[in-house]
C-alpha cells in the first residue's frame, strides 16, 4: 500500500496540479494571444491576426533605449555581484573566524528587506552624498539586492568540492590567484554561470530599487511601469513583454539543464 | 601539456634560491582580503542607507534647510492613538495575511503530490510549476490588467457572449482589494511550492511505512508524522511570501485603485514629488523593517529550535 497518497488521493491532486498549471500560464498564453491580434485593445472577439505590433515594437526607439539600458546594467551588476558572491563564498566557507555569524548575517540580510525600503534608503544615501541618479546608482543598488543570491548560489557547491584539491595546488607552489583560476574557478563554474543567470534576470526585471534610482535613462521595467499606468501602446508593450517572458522563460530553462549536465560531468570518475 | 609540464621541471630547478619569496607568495589568501569587500560594500550600501533613514526619521536629517535637532515626534504620533499609518498597516497585513494562507493552503498539496506520490518526472514538473515565478513580475501583472479590466478578456468575453451587458461591467475585478490580492497570490504561488517540496523531500519515508505498520490511517499519519515534520518548510513558505507581499507597492499601485491601496504605496507617496514627508516617510519605512526584521529572527530561532530537536 502507498503510505503517502491513495490512488484516488492521487487521481484527484494530479487534478489539482493541472487546474493550477492551467492558472499560472492561462495569463501568459492570453498575453501571447493578443499580442497577434489587429485590434489595439485587447478584447474579445478576437479581430484579425497581425505581426504589426512586433514590427512596431522593434522600430520602437524608447523601448530598444530601455531594452539596451536595462541589459547593460544587468551585465555589469551581475559580473559585480558574482565577484563579490565568490569572494565572499570562499570566505564563508574555508575560513572560520570570530563574527562569522554576524558576517554571514549581513551578507544575506538583503534577502529579507523590502525592496521599498532598500530604494528609499539608497535614495537618501545618494541624496546626502551629492551624487546624481544614473545608471551607476541603479547598479550599486542591484549588486546589494543580487549579492545574497550569488553566495546562496555558490556556497554549497563549494562545500561539495574537496578543500585538499586547493591545498594541493598551494602545495605545488600555484599562489592563490592561480589555484583560484585552475583549479576553483573550473570545479565551481556551473554555480558561477547560474549565479551570474539568477543575478542577470533579476537585475533585469527590477522595478523597486530602480525606480527610485533611474536617473534619465529609462530602465526597461521602469518604461513598462509607466506604460502600464498610461496604456496607449497597450499592444505594442504586450508583444515586447511576450518576446521578453519568452526570452528569459528559454534562458532560465537552458540554463539549468546545462548547469545539472556540467556538474554531473565533473562528478563523474575521470 | 607536456611542455607545461617541462616548464615547470626546469622552473623548479633554477629557481632553488627564490625558494623563501615562493613560500611566501604562497600564503593562502586573509580572511578579510576575501570578505573585505563584501562585507564593506554591504556596509556602505546597505547599513549606512537605513542609518540615513534613521537619521531623518528623528530629524538629525531634514529635506528642507532650517533649524532642526533631535525629535521623536514622529515616532510619538506613529502610535499615539488612531493614526491613519497605522490602520493602513494593518489593513496590508490583513491582506497579506490572506494572500499568504490561500497560496501555502494551495501549494501544499501540489508540493505533497510532487514530493510523495512517487513519480519519476517530479523535478520537470517542479521547474514547470516555478518557471512563471522566473518570469517578469511587471508582465505577470500586465497580463492580469489585461484580463480584468471593465474592457478586458473577462468582461469583453462576457459581453460577447451576452451573458452581461456592456452597460454593466464586473467592475470589481480591477482597481480593488480583490485585484490586488490575486495578483499578489497568483504571482507568489509557484515560489512559495518550493521550500515545501524541499522538505517533503527530504522527509524519511520510512516514518510513514512505520506509521502505516502501526495501525495508523494515510490522514492519521499524515497529521502525526508528515504535517509536524513539514513545518519548517510551511513556515518558510508563509513568511516568504507574507515579507515581500505586506511591503508592496508595484502590484497595488496597478491594479488596486483606492481600495487597494497599501502600506507602501503610502511610503511611496511621502518620497514623492507630490508634498514630500521624508521624516514621516522614513518612521514608516523603518517600523516596516523592523516589523520584517522581528519575523525573520523569529523564524530563524524557530529553525534552530526545529534542528536542535531533531538532533
Amino acid at each position: 500500500m502507498d503510505v503517502a497518497l491513495s490512488p484516488n488521493g492521487k487521481r484527484l491532486m494530479r487534478v489539482f496540479f493541472v487546474l493550477v498549471i492551467v492558472f499560472l500560464y492561462a495569463p501568459i498564453a492570453i498575453l501571447l494571444v493578443f499580442s497577434f491580434n489587429s485590434s489595439a485593445i485587447p478584447v474579445f472577439p478576437l479581430s484579425g491576426f497581425t505581426i504589426r505590433w512586433y514590427h512596431d515594437f522593434l522600430t520602437n526607439a524608447d523601448i530598444r533605449a530601455a531594452l539596451e539600458t536595462s541589459a547593460i546594467i544587468a551585465v555589469v551588476s551581475s559580473i559585480g555581484a558574482v565577484a563579490l558572491g565568490i569572494l565572499a563564498a570562499i570566505g564563508l566557507t574555508r575560513r572560520r573566524f570570530r563574527g562569522q555569524l554576524g558576517a554571514t548575517a549581513l551578507l544575506l540580510s538583503p534577502l529579507v528587506i523590502p525592496l521599498l525600503v532598500l530604494g528609499v534608503s539608497l535614495a537618501l544615501l545618494f541624496h546626502e552624498l551629492g551624487m546624481q541618479r544614473s545608471i551607476y546608482t541603479v547598479m550599486i543598488g542591484h549588486i546589494v539586492i543580487t549579492v545574497p543570491y550569488t553566495i546562496l548560489v555558490i556556497r554549497p557547491r563549494l562545500g561539495q568540492i574537496d578543500a585538499s584539491l586547493g591545498e594541493a595546488a598551494y602545495d605545488l607552489g600555484a599562489g592563490p590567484l592561480t589555484t583560484f583560476r585552475r583549479v576553483t574557478l573550473p570545479l565551481i563554474l556551473p554555480a558561477v554561470v547560474s549565479a551570474f543567470m539568477i543575478a542577470f534576470t533579476t537585475s533585469f526585471d527590477e522595478y523597486a530599487v530602480a525606480s527610485f534610482l533611474v536617473g534619465p535613462r529609462q530602465t526597461f521595467p521602469v518604461y513598462l511601469y509607466a506604460a502600464l499606468r498610461f496604456p496607449s501602446q497597450l499592444p505594442q508593450v504586450i508583444a515586447v513583454a511576450v518576446v521578453v517572458l519568452l526570452g528569459s522563460l528559454v534562458v532560465i530553462v537552458l540554463a539549468e539543464l546545462w548547469r545539472r549536465r556540467a556538474e554531473a560531468r565533473l562528478e563523474a570518475p575521470a | 601539456m607536456g611542455a607545461g609540464e617541462g616548464g615547470l621541471t626546469v622552473e623548479a630547478a633554477t629557481s632553488e634560491p627564490a625558494v623563501a619569496p615562493r613560500r611566501r607568495r604562497r600564503l593562502r589568501l586573509t580572511t578579510p582580503a576575501l570578505l573585505g569587500l563584501p562585507v564593506s560594500w554591504l556596509a556602505v550600501f546597505f547599513l549606512a542607507p537605513i542609518a540615513i533613514v534613521a537619521a531623518y526619521s528623528v530629524d538629525v536629517l531634514v529635506l528642507f534647510p532650517g533649524p532642526h535637532g533631535f525629535t521623536l515626534s514622529a515616532w510619538r504620533s506613529l502610535f499615539s492613538g488612531s493614526n491613519p499609518y497605522l490602520h493602513l498597516f494593518a489593513k496590508s497585513v490583513e491582506m497579506s495575511l490572506i494572500v499568504s494562507a490561500v497560496v501555502v493552503l494551495v501549494a501544499y498539496p501540489l508540493a505533497y503530490f510532487l514530493a510523495l506520490s512517487g513519480t519519476k518526472r517530479k523535478y520537470i514538473l517542479l521547474l514547470v510549476l516555478i518557471a512563471p515565478f522566473l518570469t517578469s513580475y511587471l508582465l505577470r501583472v500586465l497580463a492580469w490588467k489585461v484580463i480584468l479590466g471593465d474592457q478586458g478578456v473577462i468582461n469583453s468575453f462576457l459581453f460577447w457572449t451576452g451573458l452581461r451587458s456592456p452597460d454593466h461591467p464586473l467592475s470589481f475585478l480591477l482597481y480593488s482589494r480583490f485585484a490586488v490580492m490575486l495578483v499578489l497570490g497568483y504571482v507568489w504561488l509557484p515560489f512559495v511550492a518550493l521550500p515545501i517540496f524541499v522538505t517533503l523531500e527530504t522527509l524519511d519515508r520510512g516514518l510513514l511505512e512505520a506509521a502505516s505498520d502501526l495501525y495508523a490511517s494515510r490522514l492519521q499519519a499524515f497529521v502525526r508524522v508528515t504535517l509536524p515534520l513539514s513545518a519548517p518548510g510551511l513556515v518558510a513558505a508563509f513568511l516568504f511570501v507574507f515579507i515581500p507581499t505586506v511591503g508592496e507597492f508595484i502590484t497595488p499601485s496597478l491594479v488596486g485603485g483606492t481600495g487597494g491601496y497599501m502600506y507602501g504605496n503610502q511610503i511611496v507617496d511621502l518620497f514623492g514629488t507630490g508634498f514630500p514627508d521624508w521624516e514621516t516617510g522614513s518612521v514608516l519605512a523603518l517600523f516596516l523593517l523592523a516589523v520584517i526584521a522581528v519575523l525573520t529572527l523569529v523564524f530563524v530561532r524557530f529553525l534552530r529550535a526545529g534542528e536542535v530537536q531533531a538532533a
